[in-house]
């Protein structure tokens, strides 16, 4: 068909089968069949240290990483993190935990104030809002974690939650975190950022578990159906994977001829 | 503000239309499509210009009180309010006016700050990495014991005081690297992708609202 770019038919063909999967699992949990979720303990873990925070008589640091919304592959965790900072906010507020947000993109501050600001204001509590809390940094990389650094030196969060898109920073942000004694949970789909959070934080969220946090956090039927719609996905993936494995053993390129349609 | 407005299904249509807008391009070549794509692009740029302006009132906001109270290390605020107001004031698009990229205080503050601050920030990373394979690379069970003897591996395999010696060092990091690394990286990058899709989905059917004020309860 003319309209439909050479190179990506099977793309095309693959994410309809997935998307088409996760709408039918969210319409079976609509109808009551709800999936069964695995715990992860890095999302069980963020009331936890909240809870040691407020002990603590000290502050909670909640950052969404530092990407923007548009791109094609950090925006995703972006929103993930915002979903996880929605969260936080509502049980930094019912313990009375005192929240700071680092922000680094303009465009996203304003979105992550009017998540906070709502949650006050949904717990009867929208005078006790501070603007300043959720507080803009830089839109410079390193100037954003050397703020970021220090704050946590002088502040001495008891909880660093880091969900979303890092780079170089990472390590910095967590090694910090440890250095101050903050129970940490970080969570990134940047792989080679992982390691790092993997070495340096309490818990850590790899790769897909961050974008299922918002669906496992909120505890929506309809939502919980939706990663069930993934498994389909990741079915195909490893079929796909082990036919390209054995068929390229074989001589044949018939699944690299699939993949370029 | 009108009620209407305030309405939490127009984010979630504007979230939807602006990802059709995005996804649909990229597999169908239908020109109408590409064209409101490419417009709303514009207008992105157009957003995200403006919400610049966001972030240097929020700067203005916080370290303003700051000074004005006198709370702790106040001093520092005055120098983050300068630089801000000196490097957008001189860094203004107004070239008939002698301001912008080549403005010669901005060019000094970026060649002679900025530059070096900013790569100090980066070569401290090499001191993160030490404390943080310090603190990794310990025996405390058969996980970390594989951690640290892949890790070792992989920094003699990189030094050629080791691979001098023993030759067959190199080869073994490198099958670490694009072996076993290599398929645990596509196995996470492949399930970051679906997770990606899901939330996309999620969002195109308007139940993911975590990003949006209260979750859309409000």
């Amino acid at each position: 068909m003319a309209f439909l770019i050479s190179g990506r038919i099977f793309g095309l063909v693959c994410l309809l089968v997935i998307m088409g999967a996760v709408a039918y699992y969210i319409k079976q949990s609509q109808g009551g069949k709800v999936p069964k979720l695995r715990r992860i303990p890095g999302i069980d873990a963020i009331d936890e240290a909240i809870g040691r925070a407020v002990e603590m008589g000290r502050p909670v640091y909640c950052s969404h990483g530092i990407a923007d919304l548009r791109a094609a592959t950090t925006g995703p965790q972006t929103l993930a993190g915002l979903s996880v900072l929605n969260y936080v906010a509502k049980r930094c507020i019912e313990v009375g935990a005192d929240l700071t947000v680092p922000v680094r993109q303009p465009e996203v501050w304003p979105i992550a104030a009017d998540i906070v600001e709502t949650e006050f204001k949904l717990a009867g509590k929208g005078d006790e809002f501070n603007q300043d809390k959720i507080v803009f940094l830089s839109n410079n990389q390193f100037s954003f974690s050397s703020s970021y650094m220090g704050m946590m030196m002088r502040e001495r969060p008891g909880a660093n939650i880091m969900v979303g898109a890092y780079w170089a920073e990472s390590l910095q942000l967590a090694e910090t975190g440890a250095r101050i004694g903050a129970m940490q949970i970080a969570g990134t789909a940047q792989t080679s950022q992982i390691p790092f959070f993997l070495v340096t934080t309490d818990y850590c969220l790899i790769g897909e578990e961050i974008y299922s946090a918002g669906a496992y956090l909120g505890n929506d039927a309809e939502l919980i159906g939706s990663l069930a719609g993934q498994d389909i996905g990741r079915i195909l993936a490893v079929i796909l994977g082990l036919l390209g494995a054995l068929v390229t053993t074989f001589g044949s390129n018939a699944i690299i001829t699939l993949f370029r349609m | 503000m009108s009620n209407a407005l305030k309405r939490i299904e127009i984010p979630i249509a504007l979230t939807i239309i602006a990802t059709l807008l995005q996804v649909i391009p990229y597999y169908l070549d239908i020109a109408p499509v590409k064209n409101a794509a490419d417009q709303m692009q514009t207008v992105v740029l157009i957003i995200v210009a403006c919400a610049t302006f966001v972030g240097v009132i929020s700067i203005l906001q916080v370290h303003g009180k700051k000074i004005q109270r006198k709370s702790e290390g106040w001093e520092y605020s005055i120098i983050v309010v300068l630089g801000t107001a000196v490097m957008a004031l001189t860094g203004l698009p107004l070239a008939e006016f002698g301001l912008g990229t080549n403005n010669a205080i901005f060019n000094y503050i970026f060649t002679n700050a900025m530059t070096p601050l900013g790569g100090t920030m980066y070569s401290i990373i090499a001191f993160f990495i030490t404390s943080a394979a310090f603190r990794a690379f310990r025996a405390k069970n058969i996980e970390s014991s594989i951690v640290l003897v892949a890790g070792t591996i992989m920094v003699m395999g990189n030094a050629p005081l080791f691979t001098n010696a023993l030759p067959v060092l190199a080869d073994i990091s490198l099958w670490i690297r694009e072996v076993p690394n290599m398929a645990t990286m596509r196995g996470v990058m492949i399930g970051a992708a679906l997770g990606a899709i899901a939330l996309a989905v999620r969002t195109l059917m308007g139940i993911e609202r975590g990003y949006l004020r209260g979750g859309g309860e409000e």
